[in-house]
C-alpha cells in the first residue's frame, strides 16, 4: 500500500491516471450490497467501490479513500458518509483544479 | 349637371399631372371625402365615385372649412392643381391650388353603386347665406360618418347623448391631430419656474388617466402653464383637444406611455360636468414586497399595497441643502409574500394621512401607495415623493384580499424584512449582494482615504474574532420609534421624538466587534438587527444573562459567537474624531455562509486569476 503520498482528489475521468495510487473520490450511492458499492461519480459516470463495507443509504453521498484498482474501480480503505446534501458540481471542479493548474498545491 | 361630380375626374387628373393654364384645366368637380386638418391646412381624398386620390387643399380654403362652407362629403370644383408623386411611397398626391365650393356637403359618399339621380341629395345650404350652425354640430356631423364607418351602426340614442366624440388615450399619436380625450387629472405637479438659454417661464405637468386606465403625462409651458394651472384640478375630469404629442423622453418618464403630451395656448381644456364615474380614480400596478429587489436604486417608481403593521411617530428631519426641517413618518407594511418593508412618508403625507394611519394602526388597515421611490436603506426601503398618492383601506379587490389574508394567517405570522440578508445572483439589478464588490479586509484598512467624500460599499467574508465583554453594547430605546430615550425625572423614560414618557424601554444593540480574515483584522460597528443574528439573542436577553449570577452564561454566549464566519455588507465612511480622520466601517447587512453559493463564487474568482 502506497501511503507516502496524499490521496488525490479524483472523479471518474481522472481515475485511470492513478491506477495503483491512493485516491479519494465522492460518489453517490446507486447500489450497495455487502460486497461492493456501485456509485455515480461527480462527473456522472459509474464507479465500483470494492471491499466488505456496511450498507450505505441509497442516494447518499460517500467519500471513498483507497487504492485505484482498475480504470473504474477503487479498493476502499475508508468510506465516510457525507449525507444527502452535497454539491457534486463544485467537487468536480475541485478535482479538475487539483489535478490541473493547481496540482502543486495538492501533491 | 354642373353641380355633380365630373365622371372619371381622377383618371383625368392623373393623365394630366400639370395643366399649363386655367384655360386647359377641365374644371373638374370632385367630392371631398376623409377631410381632416393637418396643422392649419386640410387634407382629403378626392373622389369621383370610382377612384380616390390623396389630396390637399390650399390654405385659403381653410377658413371656408372652418366656417362650415365646405364640409366632408362636399363638392369642389378644381380650378388649378398639380399632381405630385410622394418620394417615399411613390403615391400620387393632388395639390389643389385653386378651387371653389360647389356643394357644402352631400349626405353620402358617392360610390359606384349609386345612381346619379337617386344618390345625390343636395342640402339647401350651398350659398353664402348659410346659417352658421354652432361648430359643435359641424364636428358631430362628419364625426357621425366616421363613426359609422368605424363602429357600424351606433344606436341613435347613444348618438344623441354623445355631444363629443372621444378618443381613447391609447389611440393618440403624433401624426393625427384631430382628437378629443376625456380624462381625469390623477396627479398635478407644482408650478415651477425655469430659466434657460431661450428665456424663462413657468412649467407644470399633470398626469391624465382615461376610461381604459391608460395614462399620459401632459406638460404646459409659459402662457399655457399660466392659463391651465388653475383650470386643472386634481381628481376632476376634462375634455382636452389640440394637444401636441411626441415620443416620451425615457429619462423623465413617470407613466407607462410611449408618448407624452404638450398643451399650448391653442389647446382646449373643458371641465366635464356629470358623467365622470367611468374614469377610474387612480390606476395602480402593485409590486409584491418580496419582488421589490430589482427596483432598488432604479428610476422606476413602484406602487405597493400592504397591511400596516406599525406607524412611527412623526420625526423631524433636517434637510442638508437648506436646513429646512421636514416632518417624516415611517410605516411598516406587510403583504402576502410574508415580507415587510418600511415606507417613509414626508411633509403633508407624514402629517396628514400618516397621522390618520397612526390613529387607526390597531385595526391593521390596508394602505395602497402609488409612485414610491425604491432605495437601499436596510436592503430595500420605500420613500414617498410629492406625487405619491396614499389610499387608506381602498375599494380595490387587492385590498379585500389582503385584509382576509391578514386576518387568517398574516396576523400571527413572523415576517422578515425584505431587505435583510439579501443575496441575489446578479449585481446588475442594483441590489447589492454579498457577492458583489467583494474585498478583503486589508483592501479597506490599507486605504485610509476610502469613504472620504461619500460612503463606499463592499461585501466581506470575515470571522468574528473578539467581542469585548465590557463595552457598552446597547442603548435604551423608545419602544415605538427606536430612538434613544433618557431617564425621566421620577420613573420611566422620556422619548424626545415621541414627546412622551414610557415606563419601559427596550435595549437595542450598538456595539463594535473585531473581525478577521486571511488578510488582516479590523473593528466593525454593528447595529441591532445584525448583532441579534451574530450573538443569537436580543439585547434585552443578553442583558439579563449579564445580570444573572456570575454572568458566566453571558460570557459563554459571547464566546459562542466568536470564531464564526459571516458575510457582511459594509459601509466605509470617514469620521472626524478629535480633529483626526478615522475610518469607520459599519455593518449594513449580514448573512451566514451558504457553502454552495460561496464555493461557486470562489470558483468564479479562481477562473479569473
Amino acid at each position: 500500500m502506497d501511503t507516502s503520498k496524499p490521496a488525490v482528489f479524483v472523479n471518474a475521468e481522472l481515475l485511470p491516471m492513478y491506477v495503483g495510487r491512493k485516491v479519494r473520490a465522492v460518489v453517490q450511492v446507486l447500489q450497495s450490497d455487502g460486497v461492493a458499492i456501485k456509485g455515480k461519480s461527480t462527473d456522472d459516470r459509474s464507479l465500483i467501490i470494492k471491499g466488505s463495507l456496511p450498507p450505505f443509504p441509497l442516494s447518499n453521498f460517500v467519500e471513498v479513500i483507497g487504492i485505484v484498482d482498475t480504470n473504474n474501480s477503487i479498493q476502499a480503505e475508508i468510506v465516510t458518509d457525507f449525507g444527502e446534501k452535497f454539491d457534486a458540481s463544485t467537487y468536480n471542479r475541485l478535482c479538475q483544479l487539483a489535478n490541473g493548474e493547481y496540482k502543486s498545491l495538492f501533491l | 349637371m354642373a353641380d355633380s361630380i365630373t365622371p372619371n375626374a381622377i383618371s383625368t387628373i392623373i393623365q394630366n399631372p400639370s395643366p399649363d393654364s386655367s384655360s386647359e384645366a377641365p374644371q373638374i368637380v370632385v367630392q371631398v371625402v376623409d377631410l381632416k386638418p393637418v396643422g392649419n391646412r386640410f387634407t382629403f381624398n378626392a373622389s369621383d365615385g370610382k377612384m380616390k386620390l390623396k389630396a390637399t387643399l390650399p390654405s385659403n380654403m381653410s377658413s371656408e372649412i372652418n366656417l362650415g362652407d365646405l364640409q366632408n362629403l362636399g363638392l369642389i370644383r378644381i380650378l388649378d392643381y398639380t399632381l405630385n408623386v410622394l418620394p417615399k411611397t411613390q403615391e400620387k398626391c393632388l395639390i389643389v391650388t385653386k378651387c371653389e365650393v360647389v356643394t357644402t356637403a352631400l349626405k353620402i359618399e358617392i360610390g359606384n353603386d349609386v345612381k346619379e339621380e337617386a344618390g345625390i341629395v343636395l342640402k339647401p345650404k350651398n350659398e353664402v347665406g348659410i346659417i352658421l350652425k354652432p361648430k359643435q354640430e359641424v364636428v358631430a356631423k362628419s364625426a357621425n360618418e366616421i363613426l359609422h364607418e368605424q363602429h357600424g351602426n351606433t344606436a341613435p340614442a347613444a348618438r344623441m347623448a354623445m355631444t363629443r366624440r372621444v378618443n381613447p388615450l391609447v389611440s393618440l399619436n403624433p401624426y393625427q391631430g384631430n382628437w378629443t380625450i376625456k380624462v381625469r387629472v390623477t396627479n398635478k405637479g407644482t408650478l415651477r419656474s425655469y430659466k434657460n438659454a431661450r428665456g424663462e417661464g413657468h412649467v407644470f405637468n399633470v398626469e391624465l388617466t382615461d376610461e381604459d386606465g391608460t395614462q399620459i403625462q401632459a406638460t404646459m409651458f409659459k402662457e399655457a402653464a399660466e392659463k391651465f394651472y388653475n383650470k386643472f384640478e386634481m381628481g376632476k375630469v376634462y375634455y382636452i383637444s389640440r394637444g401636441l404629442l411626441k415620443v416620451a423622453n425615457k429619462q423623465f418618464k413617470t407613466v407607462q406611455n410611449d408618448y407624452e403630451m404638450t398643451l399650448n395656448e391653442n389647446s382646449e381644456v373643458e371641465e366635464v360636468k356629470g358623467e365622470v364615474t367611468s374614469i377610474p380614480e387612480a390606476k395602480f400596478t402593485f409590486v409584491p414586497i418580496d419582488q421589490l429587489g430589482p427596483y432598488v436604486n432604479g428610476r422606476e417608481l413602484v406602487d405597493v399595497i400592504g397591511v400596516v403593521q406599525s406607524v412611527s411617530q412623526s420625526l423631524s428631519i433636517r434637510r442638508k441643502s437648506n436646513n429646512d426641517t421636514i416632518p417624516k413618518r415611517d410605516i411598516t407594511i406587510a403583504d402576502e409574500s410574508k415580507k415587510t418593508v418600511v415606507v417613509s412618508l414626508w411633509n403633508d403625507l407624514a402629517t396628514g394621512v400618516g397621522q390618520e394611519l397612526l390613529d387607526i394602526a390597531d385595526s391593521f388597515p390596508v394602505v395602497a401607495i402609488k409612485s414610491l421611490k425604491v432605495g437601499d436603506f436596510q436592503g430595500v426601503s420605500l420613500s414617498a415623493l410629492s406625487r405619491s398618492i396614499v389610499l387608506v383601506n381602498p375599494e380595490l379587490p387587492e385590498s379585500k384580499k389582503l385584509s382576509s389574508w391578514y386576518n387568517s394567517e398574516g396576523r400571527g405570522a413572523s415576517m422578515d424584512s425584505v431587505g435583510s440578508g439579501v443575496i441575489s445572483a446578479s449585481p446588475k439589478n442594483g441590489l447589492r449582494s454579498m457577492y458583489s464588490d467583494r474585498v478583503s479586509l486589508s483592501h479597506i484598512t490599507s486605504n485610509p482615504s476610502l469613504g472620504e467624500n461619500k460612503p463606499e460599499y463592499f461585501s466581506v467574508k470575515a470571522c468574528v474574532s473578539y467581542i469585548k465583554p465590557d463595552q457598552a453594547m446597547w442603548y435604551r430605546a423608545c419602544k415605538q420609534c427606536n430612538k434613544k430615550v433618557t431617564e425621566a425625572i421620577g420613573s420611566g423614560y422620556w422619548c424626545e421624538g415621541c414627546q412622551k414618557n414610557d415606563e419601559e424601554c427596550s435595549l437595542r444593540y450598538i456595539m463594535v466587534m473585531k473581525v478577521s480574515d486571511p488578510t488582516g483584522e479590523t473593528w466593525l460597528s454593528v447595529f441591532n438587527e445584525q448583532a441579534e443574528k451574530i450573538i443569537g439573542c436580543t439585547a434585552d436577553e443578553l442583558d439579563k444573562m449579564k445580570q444573572d449570577g456570575d454572568g458566566s452564561s453571558y460570557q459563554l454566549k459571547l464566546k459562542e459567537a466568536t470564531w464564526v464566519t459571516h458575510l457582511f455588507r459594509v459601509t466605509v465612511k470617514q469620521n472626524e474624531y478629535m480633529s483626526e480622520k478615522r475610518q469607520r466601517i459599519a455593518v449594513g447587512a449580514q448573512s451566514s455562509i451558504d457553502f454552495v453559493a460561496e464555493s461557486r463564487f470562489l470558483l468564479e474568482e479562481i477562473s479569473k486569476l
